[in-house]
């Protein structure tokens, strides 16, 4: 009874959202970067997905070795080259795509899922649980980005695990801090107060009626975080805190590749060229999501 | 603007006894036995307990904290297990190599940035403007160990134009040493008048400065530009326009002087990504700051290192986003101090 009267408010909210969704892919088709950037993220999922078997050769792609060809020029038969273990490195860059998309969905998720709750207590209760919830978020927010990542990996022993529960750890107060303001500027808002008037528990209030209107923030940020994370997880690999060999992993790859550099350029080169895509197709459709579901935006 | 001070010092002040707090817990709570690996590997146990009681690492966990808090408060920061010093001397002896680096890099960023967007704001829609977005984009998705290694095969491999690493030709360090005042290779072989060094350290600090500086030059483009198509719907552009004012001074003095200060906002995130930014291009280019020590110290689970080296960034963190506040108040009379 109370659930269906609760829909009320929230419809009001919000109104007709399919012509808003409508508006915002119009805002976002417009861009012609936003496209570049979808084309991008598309494909990178596409190879995740499909990499055993577009890949050439997907043992190697896995890391089984094949010393007799090992670092091979990029040439027809090898178009990005091979690794100093024979390895093809167009199949390990295919197959890095899945450990890239991987962890950064993890990372993602595991954030939102610690982040979110937090910031909707924070911000809904207000007093002491907000300036609790929030000073933890200030401390944690107070490392400078990747530092505390990188210590805790280091202390629990690297592994492409231990990189995204890190990750993750050093993550999750950006969706707090986001999460809280969108909720501590509703809560006074007469649907709000409707909605506890009708006697609506504080998590049904949070969930039903905060949670809705802070999707797309959490929606853009999240998209952005995608690709700095597959950033900072190849940024940890680099460092040797991430992926372990003989993983395919883009960070790995490069860092691999490093020590003779001058002579195989391509091993490093196609791996961070793989990383920097990535990350620029999630920024690129970010930033359109941005102004796509910004109603100030809209109206330019 | 004391009552703000006072303020943002004790909020500060509690963000920093958590951050200890955080790093104390973390070398603490870690299965890697601390005393073990002070000792080394072929340690007999008896020796490791004896570490283990010189280390204070017997004592109950707050009463340790407790030790290390007014160890660090007294400039005693531990000792680095992987070389045996003063972790605090160790920061200290490569401190000014990273800073040189930073503000290189940070000097690059705020005119090649400020510069890209004003003119992808002129260009409002056009062909120039969503090019440069996709400059400024690239720059901040570019991962910076591979920028570094890519310039590395252009212009040090392919072309022979630069040098791949260190901080100036190692033969110079014989031939014409350089006097020690700052530490500040450039500042200090200006100074003595030792141009050999100084040409051979701005031919070192070139690439690393600016595969440094792309990130940077990315965020602050993109600011700049947002903050510019805001300053130029104003109405005293109109009104400046109207007075015949010529298009130049109207934009680059009249609009952009208003449109930093909100630009501003970014720079403290932007100092922030350059504190780790520059440990992987120091670890690129082999430049002898404390990115290199920070990495070692990473890779050895050397704790009293990385709790220095942890503890050392969240101070810089939080006074450089204290510095931003402050500048962004006296630059923007709306921003009251509130």
């Amino acid at each position: 009874m109370s659930a269906e009267l609760a829909t009320l408010p929230r419809a009001a909210a919000s109104p007709a959202p399919r012509s808003r969704l409508r508006g915002a892919w119009e805002v976002f088709a417009r861009d012609r970067l936003a496209l570049v950037g979808l084309a991008i993220v598309v494909l990178l999922v596409l190879v995740a997905v499909l990499a055993p078997w577009i890949a050439p050769d997907p043992a190697q792609g896995r890391g089984a070795a094949a010393v007799a060809q090992r670092n091979l020029a990029p040439s027809l038969d090898h178009l990005l080259g091979t690794d100093p273990l024979g390895r093809d490195v167009l199949s390990r860059v295919i197959f890095g795509a899945r450990s890239a998309l991987g962890v950064a969905l993890a990372v993602v998720s595991l954030a939102i899922a610690i982040g979110v709750p937090l910031g909707l207590l924070a911000g809904y209760r207000g007093g002491w649980v907000d300036e609790a919830i929030m000073r933890v978020t200030d401390t944690f927010l107070a490392f400078p980005p990747l530092l505390l990542a990188m210590v805790i990996v280091s202390l629990l022993g690297p592994s492409l695990r231990n990189a995204a529960l890190a990750l993750a750890i050093s993550w999750w107060p950006w969706y707090a801090r986001l999460v809280r303001g969108v909720a501590a500027s509703l809560r006074e808002r007469p649907f709000v107060e409707g909605a506890r008037a009708l006697g609506l528990s504080d998590a049904a209030v949070m969930r039903r009626h905060l949670l809705p209107n802070a999707l797309g923030p959490i929606v853009v940020q999240a998209t952005v975080d995608v690709g700095s994370v597959i950033l900072a997880a190849a940024s940890l690999a680099f460092l040797g805190l991430g992926a372990q060999a003989p993983a395919p992993d883009w960070g790995l790859m490069v860092f691999d590749g490093r020590a003779a550099i001058f002579d195989h350029w391509w091993y490093s080169t196609f791996a961070g060229l793989a990383i920097f895509l990535a990350v620029l197709g999630f920024n690129l459709v970010g930033d359109a999501l941005r102004d796509a579901l910004d109603p100030r935006e809209a109206r330019r | 603007m004391a009552r703000f001070l006072a303020r943002r010092a004790a909020t500060a002040m509690v963000v920093l006894l958590g951050v200890s707090f955080i790093t104390f817990m973390l070398a603490r709570v870690v299965p890697a036995d601390p005393a073990a690996s002070y000792v080394g590997q072929h340690a007999r146990p008896a020796e490791v307990e004896e570490a283990r009681r010189a280390l204070g690492l017997d004592r109950p966990l707050l009463e340790q904290y407790w030790t290390y808090l007014k160890d660090v408060a007294s400039g005693d920061w531990g000792t680095s297990i992987g070389t045996k010093r003063s972790v605090l001397s160790e920061i200290g002896s490569r401190f000014p190599a990273t800073l040189e680096l930073l503000l290189a890099a940070i000097a690059i960023a705020a005119v090649l940035g400020t510069v890209l967007g004003v003119v992808a704001a002129r260009r409002h829609g056009r062909g120039l403007d969503a090019a440069l977005r996709l400059f400024s984009t690239a720059g901040i998705s570019m991962p910076a160990f591979w920028l570094g290694l890519v310039l590395q095969i252009v212009f040090c491999y392919r072309l022979g134009l630069l040098p791949p690493t260190g901080r100036y030709a190692s033969d110079l360090q014989f031939t014409s040493p350089v006097e020690q005042i700052t530490g500040f290779v450039l500042f200090d072989s200006l100074v003595t008048g030792n141009f050999a060094v100084f040409g051979s350290a701005v031919e070192h600090l070139l690439l690393p400065a600016l595969t440094l500086a792309a990130y940077p030059t990315g965020v602050i483009a993109r600011m700049v530009r947002a903050s510019m198509l805001e300053a130029l719907s104003q109405d005293y552009v109109r009104a400046a326009r109207a007075y015949g004012v010529r298009e130049r001074v109207v934009v680059w003095r009249i609009a952009l002087r208003n449109a930093l200060p909100p630009a501003t906002t970014v720079l403290g995130l932007t100092l922030a990504y350059l504190l780790t930014g520059a440990f992987f291009v120091e670890v690129v280019f082999n430049w002898p700051g404390l990115g290199q020590f920070t990495a070692d110290a990473l890779l050895s689970s050397d704790y009293p290192a990385i709790m220095g080296v942890t503890l050392l960034g969240a101070i810089g963190y939080i006074l450089v986003n204290l510095a931003v506040d402050l500048v962004q108040a006296r630059l923007d009379p709306r921003v009251r101090l509130s």
